[in-house]
């Protein structure tokens, strides 16, 4: 369809437009200790640096400053068994600079994980450990149903 | 780009998060989206909006639901919903789709990388159907304005042509910088001839390939009709006829190959 092909670029205006994009932006964690004010994404490769900034500054409404891209190889890795030869998806990186005022640190997401997972288990052990009790309990008397004995 | 696609375009420019959280819930809660008018009637106080959230947090899920194992969504949105939405809804929702995917994809990307399990996973499908919904019903409403104005689908010109080997392969148009008699480029790249002793000969055997694959699925559907015969005398022929529309039944039935291990009643 027209309307969601990107347009080549021809000068003059109107210029660039596409009326349903289909770019995707991930916010991935950096590899390497970053500035407070430069933010990481992860893009589609189609992706220009202008179209990376034009999606932040009207879709998310964001101050950029600068926007760089790289493109980063994916893994190739040999087959243990039969040799061939398979590689992963190149990624593009877009490293986006915001004002000095901002400060952005990506989130801890699973802070509170281990606190619930300890949680769950400690139930879990309470529960397993009331049958435990009632099937010794009724140990002595096989086939008694569990509201038998008081 | 058409009219009506500039104009859509400078309506979005009016996209405001308040519609964004209410038009992102399921369309059971349609009503949602007149909530910051009717923020002061009794009805507004049993309503629940997600808050608003700004800048680069909108790339992260909401922070109750980051150490959820499960989380509750709707389900995704239907042609049949998406068609009586107006060209601005329609392009307001798409925006919003496009951030929830990429919320949806960073905490998949995040959760990957911290060995830990993404909960609900079925969020980026509802997410793509509706997506892909919403681009058939503009796609239909794109290719009947084109009709009504220019007489052409507007969708992109196909055609098919043989390539190299003699087969034939659909060729999409692209747009081009430079007109076609400009461009030699695209004239040689597109003047693909075939011939060729080698081509021959792969043609002849392909075309065989093909010719034998046709003439065993006549002689299968044949035998099958015979050893149906030799078996059951009685067999329905009509049935028979409706599942093996190429094969003659009247004919095969005197054959001799049809007939069983029995004496034929004869002036029965």
């Amino acid at each position: 369809m027209s309307s969601r092909w990107y347009p080549i670029y021809q000068r003059g205006n109107p210029q660039l437009r596409v009326f349903l994009p289909n770019f995707w932006m991930k916010l991935v964690r950096p590899e390497e200790a970053q500035p407070p004010n430069v933010v990481t994404f992860s893009v589609s490769t189609e992706m220009t640096i202008h179209d990376v900034r034009s999606y932040l500054e009207k879709i998310y409404k964001l101050p950029v400053i600068d926007v760089r891209t790289r493109i980063a190889l994916g893994e190739t890795r040999r087959d243990q068994t039969y040799g061939y030869v398979t590689k992963k998806d190149d990624v593009k990186y877009a490293y986006v600079t915001l004002p000095k005022t901002e400060e952005f640190t990506f989130p801890e997401l699973f802070e509170k994980k281990a606190e619930i997972k300890e949680k769950e288990e400690k139930s879990m052990d309470e529960s397993k450990n009331g049958f435990r009790k009632f099937l010794d309990r009724n140990k002595k008397r096989p086939g008694t149903p569990g509201w038998y004995s008081i | 780009m058409s009219t009506i696609l500039k104009k859509c375009f400078n309506l979005a420019k009016t996209v405001r998060t308040a519609t964004i959280t209410s038009l992102l819930t399921a369309p059971k809660q349609q009503w949602q989206a007149l909530s910051a008018a009717a923020s002061q009637t009794p009805h507004a106080q049993m309503m629940h909006t997600s808050p608003m959230r700004h800048g680069l947090m909108e790339f992260f899920d909401d922070p109750k639901h980051w150490s959820e194992n499960d989380i509750k969504v709707g389900r995704a949105w239907r042609t049949d919903e998406l068609r009586i939405k107006s060209n601005k809804e329609l392009h307001q929702l798409w925006f919003i789709l496009l951030k929830e995917r990429n919320m949806l994809l960073t905490m998949e990307h995040e959760c990957n990388d911290k060995m830990e399990i993404f909960p609900s996973p079925e969020r980026i499908d509802k997410v793509k159907i509706s997506m892909d919904n919403l681009e058939k019903v503009v796609r239909e409403r794109n290719t009947a304005y084109h009709l009504l104005e220019t007489g052409e689908t507007g969708e992109r010109p196909q055609k098919r042509v043989n390539n190299a080997f003699g087969l034939q392969v659909n060729y999409k148009s692209c747009e081009h910088v430079l007109p076609p008699f400009m461009n030699l480029k695209w004239i040689k790249s597109r003047n693909i001839g075939f011939g060729g002793r080698a081509v021959n000969r792969f043609l002849l055997k392909y075309r065989e390939q093909l010719y034998n694959a046709k003439r065993k699925a006549k002689n299968r559907s044949r035998n099958e009709v015979m050893m149906i015969l030799r078996r059951n005398p009685n067999f329905d022929l009509e049935v028979l006829r409706r599942k093996f529309p190429d094969v003659d039944i009247d004919k095969l039935r005197s054959a001799d190959k049809a007939r069983g291990h029995y004496v034929p009643k004869v002036g029965v």
